[in-house]
């Protein structure tokens, strides 16, 4: 095998190589520009313009505009995406109950006390920066995997055990999942819906004025601005985030006795 | 001064495609599942770092002043600072979606390494039955 | 472009470089995994240097909290030497 492997080592180096001689002399465009392209000029000047308000969208923040105003379809895409993967992984081990009394003790009752004081601050961070995404850096899916990381950390510190007896359950987490995804769907219709309503042309997935549309979504709270859709689109994806993440380390995570039972009652359909 | 900063550029870029070749050898040469999953990782991550350091621009100038909007502008004016100093947010946007879709793969990808393990009693591609060795 | 920034930049994927390697290279599979949560807090701060906090603040629970979570899980339920 010392020749396979040679010959895979240098085809790799070769490929190392040449990517790096494009890059050196230019073929990817000087490295570190000066300027940005047209483009992105547009898209910065777009996002917070109530001097021009058809093609604004009234956030602060322009990565998150983009996310999910101006390419919001392949954000909502990219959660069913996620949705469908966490669908898949719960559906290998499909069968599988919580069950109680396996035996879990959690670690010690230092390394609980700990936990229980950073509890409260990373919550409120986490939600923090999913309801402030119009405003900072930060959105649904940085507030929700904070939070999910929580999660993780309470599961290991105290056991699962702990947790299915406090009455978290594989059911509750999907449903809280899919009434993230349902307030998504809901918020991306909802001009549509009032535009119906009252018998003017509207889009979906519509956030503010447009050339051909009157209805918009509201910009301010009392004195800050409130992105329109953008809030809400947070709100939500960080409630889904959350709770999709804590089932899928939840159903990798399951004992060896779950599992077994899991298989076990898998294998009649063979 | 300004020929040492591209200079260290080239050395950020240069070692991400450094990066990159080790983790394709390692996906490629690596009998073990779990090593090419953790390849795979480093992998996926060196690709997008070229991604946003494409949208990077240089601004002359001292650092602090940075393209941040701390206030409600009032006036067209106090957005030139941010439209001069500013990254382009395009590729941040795009990257931000292909790291969500590569967690989603790589959770499913751990619960599929389980169930191997449970079938063939080991995480090695090479010595199961019908693998390039068995 | 303050040239301490881009020096901390240099330092972090340099340092990314070597953890990249040791882990492809190492027979634990546990230590590969903790030296690429160390490639991954390298590339974090990489990021930022390069201007992109929203990807700093979505690279660092997923790559450095959740990924490594979930590969100690799986080597838990298989093996821990490989080969």
């Amino acid at each position: 095998m010392r020749a396979r492997e040679l010959a895979i080592a240098s085809s790799v180096a070769l490929m190392v190589l040449l990517l790096a001689y494009v890059i050196e002399l230019g073929g990817l465009g000087p490295l570190a520009p000066h300027t940005i392209r047209d483009l992105a000029k547009s898209y910065l000047e777009y996002a917070y313009n109530p001097w021009n308000a058809t093609v604004s969208s009234m956030a602060l923040e322009a990565v998150t505009a983009i996310v999910w105003d101006y390419r919001g379809l392949d954000t909502y895409f990219e959660t069913s995406v996620l949705f469908v993967a966490i669908i898949g992984v719960a559906a290998l081990y499909r069968g599988y109950r919580e069950m109680r009394g396996l035996g879990g003790a959690g670690l010690s009752e230092i390394v609980k006390t700990s936990t229980r004081v950073l509890v409260p601050l990373i919550l409120v961070a986490g939600a923090s920066i999913a309801i402030h995404g119009h405003l900072t850096p930060g959105g649904g899916f940085q507030g929700g995997s904070f939070m999910a990381v929580l999660m993780v950390l309470l599961a290991v510190v105290f056991s699962l055990d702990y947790a299915f007896e406090r009455g978290l359950s594989s059911r509750k987490l999907l449903a809280i999942r899919s009434a993230g995804l349902i307030g998504i769907l809901l918020t991306s219709l909802a001009l549509l819906v009032a535009g119906a309503v009252a018998g003017v042309y509207a889009y979906v997935f519509q956030n503010m004025v447009r050339e051909s549309s009157e209805l918009s979504m509201p910009r301010w709270i009392f004195d800050r601005p409130l992105g329109g859709t953008l809030f809400f689109f947070n709100v939500f994806e960080s409630l889904a985030v959350v709770s999709g993440l804590t089932l899928t380390f939840i159903v990798l995570a399951l004992r060896r006795e779950e599992v077994d039972h899991a298989l076990a009652a898998g294998e009649w359909y063979e | 001064m300004s020929d040492y900063i591209s200079l260290m550029f080239t050395v950020v870029i240069l070692s991400l495609v450094a990066n990159i070749g080790i983790a394709l050898y390692g996906i490629f040469t690596k009998p073990s599942l779990i090593k090419k999953f953790i390849a795979l990782t480093i992998f996926s991550d060196s690709i997008n770092s070229f991604a946003i350091a494409i949208g990077f621009r240089r601004v002359a100038g001292s650092y602090p002043s940075v393209a941040v909007l701390a206030d409600v502008p009032g006036s067209p004016e106090e957005l030139q600072h941010f439209y001069a100093t500013s990254v382009d947010p395009l590729p941040q946007a795009l990257v931000l979606t292909a790291i969500v879709i590569g967690l989603a793969v790589y959770m499913f990808l751990a619960g599929l390494i389980t169930l191997y393990y449970k079938h063939y009693g080991t995480t090695r591609v090479d010595v199961v039955r019908g693998g390039s060795r068995g | 472009m303050e040239p301490v920034a881009i020096l901390l930049a240099t330092v972090a994927a340099l340092l990314s470089v070597i953890a990249t390697y040791l882990a492809v290279v190492s027979k634990d599979l546990l230590v590969a995994v903790v030296l690429s949560a160390v490639q991954s807090t390298a590339y974090a701060l990489i990021y930022y240097v390069l201007m992109a906090p929203d990807i700093v603040l979505v690279y660092v629970p997923v790559s450095v909290g959740l990924l490594p979570a979930v590969s100690v899980l799986l080597i838990k339920k298989t093996e821990r030497y490989e080969g």
